[in-house]
């Protein structure tokens, strides 16, 4: 495992030496891993946002670095459009920054400005489009005759057209309905493996993290308070209640499960991990019957 | 026992046509019938024609054809004066997703005031209806603050709340929650299942399936029309049907479902963890 982007003692504050001084982040350090999905999970407010938009320069660090392979991202801001190429950053509800005449003009803004010929811009259409399923007919459709999923999906091919690197998403399924979400992150998730990328997405959703989540970082009143494996996160769900979290439905039915009386593994958050535990304790109580 | 609030007859509606393009039909002819005081989930994928529906109720839209009556006047009557629909729209209340779009002033309690202002309200009967408003959403000690210092659950509070200051005899959420955090919903629907309490009748949209477990009765959308009708308890146990409609099932419902095709004998179908933790131990400690 090697990290590709990692957070350093990061500070930032919002409106400083104004009455309104607010600290957003204090002291975090994180590391995210290459070639991983890490999710970032914390109530609204806890600076997840703020965080993201530290990965690829829009805020400059108070205090801390930001090192991507190893490098400063700040350590020449001229070259920062260059880090912006290699992060993307996805924005929440980013259908509403759409603005070309057509679907293939809309991806093709990003590839434009890195000065790629149009032959490659043309393919890198294409290719963004099949990630993210848009059939080849809508790219000649206005981006406003598409329906919201389809929008969501448009926009989000936009920045896979520049071949990020490091692909962070801001609640990209926020909205939409179980397949759309579904289509989302199955689309992020084919990225991520045909180009080994590292990707980092936020969320309010634990269902969706225990299913796609390689890695979790946890946040709560500006700093990270937890990091590591989906098991290891979930298991603590005391401590995400606590912080306005929650934990998938299905570990909080393992979790009654248990305080009922019935010696069964809690730290399940997958139907199938449940499936095979109550499988489990099924034969065992055959065998005593 | 029946005294509907809500009866639609044969609505249809289609979004009217665009350039060279046909008009796009959303709702195929609904029959539907909504009894007063009830908390009716409405669940179905997008485009399904849920906020369609919500908007004819809540007369943005009028419907190419067919009849809608609530709480026994006729809503779509063509006869209807400017002012008659402006009393009528006091009647309904909205919710909707983003609660950034729905907040006006720069201060909550202003408003909270805004609805009973237009209604052409003495000030000390605005006041009244404020403060119990605040009082229903939990939000008395916020009465002072600015709307971008509250957190997105609160906003949405703050925005059933100038609802409420309406007097609304029925709320309409459409997608309340889809933009806000475990706390927030958890927030927005205490607030829901309170008003509910006190006889507000009130149609949720969303897409969360533990949010619709919640429910008296639950009507799955697709294509225009109802799929499914029955209380959440019914409707859960169709997950083929669900799916087909590009919805899901809680966690624990499709556990069950899992666990039955194994052979265990789980028995009918649970929509909460509780139930299913219970059945769970008494199937695993007999």
């Amino acid at each position: 495992m090697s990290t590709k982007l990692e957070v350093k003692n990061v500070s930032y504050e919002y409106s400083p030496n104004t009455p309104f001084a607010a600290s957003a982040l204090t002291d975090v350090s994180c590391a995210f891993e290459a070639g991983m999905i890490t999710g970032l999970i914390g109530h609204t407010g806890s600076g997840k946002s703020t965080l993201v938009q530290m990965l690829n320069g829009l805020l400059r660090p108070v205090s801390g670095q930001i090192l991507l392979d190893g490098r400063d991202i700040w350590e020449n801001p001229k070259q920062l459009s260059r880090v912006r190429y290699r992060v993307g950053l996805v924005f929440q509800y980013p259908e509403y920054q759409l603005f070309e005449e057509t679907v293939s003009a809309d991806i093709a803004y990003g590839p434009k400005n890195m000065g790629l010929d149009g032959a490659e811009i043309d393919a890198r259409v294409r290719e963004a489009a099949e990630f993210v399923g848009l059939e080849a007919d809508l790219l000649d459709k206005s981006p406003f005759e598409l329906s919201g999923g389809q929008k969501r999906r448009v926009a989000i091919a936009g920045i896979l057209a520049m071949r990020p690197e490091v692909l962070v998403l801001d609640e990209p399924a926020a909205g939409l309905d179980p397949i759309g979400r579904e289509t989302i992150f199955d689309a992020v998730r084919a990225y991520q493996q045909a180009r080994e990328a590292t990707v980092i997405i936020v969320s309010h959703s634990m269902e969706d993290m225990a299913k796609y989540a390689e890695r979790l970082v946890v946040m709560s009143e500006s700093r990270v308070i937890l990091a590591g494996t989906p098991d290891e996160i979930f298991r603590r769900a005391d401590l995400l209640c606590s912080i306005g979290l929650d934990v998938p439905q299905i570990t909080r039915t393992m979790m009654r499960l248990s305080e009922l009386g019935l010696p069964c593994r809690t730290d399940i958050f997958t139907i199938e991990a449940a499936k095979e535990e109550i499988l489990r304790l099924w034969g065992k109580e055959r065998e005593n019957a | 026992m029946t005294d509907p609030y809500l009866q639609i007859e044969n609505l249809s509606f289609s979004y009217p046509a665009q350039g060279e393009g046909e008009a796009a039909p959303v709702l195929h002819g609904l029959n539907l019938q909504i009894e007063r005081g009830s908390f009716v989930a409405v669940l179905g994928r997008n485009g399904s024609g849920k906020s369609t529906l919500a908007k004819l109720l809540g007369m943005i839209l009028t419907p190419t054809s067919g009849k809608i009556r609530m709480g026994g006047k006729e809503i779509t009557d063509p006869a209807l004066t400017e002012d008659e629909l402006f009393a009528l729209r006091a009647g309904v209340g909205m919710v909707f997703q983003n609660p950034d779009n729905q907040l006006v002033a720069t201060i909550v309690e202003e408003d909270i005031a805004f609805g009973p202002e237009n209604l052409g309200l003495a000030p000390e009967q605005i006041r009244a209806r404020v403060d119990s408003a605040l009082d229903t959403v939990g939000m008395r000690a916020y009465a002072k603050h600015a709307p971008h210092q509250l957190s997105g659950g609160q906003k949405q509070r703050i925005a059933i709340a100038g609802v409420i200051a309406m007097r609304p005899e029925c709320i309409l959420f459409d997608e309340s929650t889809a933009m806000l955090d475990p706390t927030g919903r958890a927030e927005v629907m205490q607030t829901v299942l309170a008003l509910n309490k006190e006889g507000i009748t009130e149609i949720f949209i969303t897409h969360n399936m533990n949010e619709a477990v919640l429910a008296d009765r639950v009507l799955v959308m697709d294509e225009g029309r109802i799929v499914l009708d029955g209380t959440p308890k019914e409707v859960f146990a169709q997950a083929d049907t669900l799916r087909g409609c590009g919805l899901g099932v809680p966690q624990v419902t499709e556990l069950f479902e899992v666990l039955r095709q194994q052979g265990l004998p789980v028995g009918e179908p649970v929509i909460s963890e509780e139930e299913g933790a219970e059945r769970l131990y008494a199937l695993l400690n007999q």
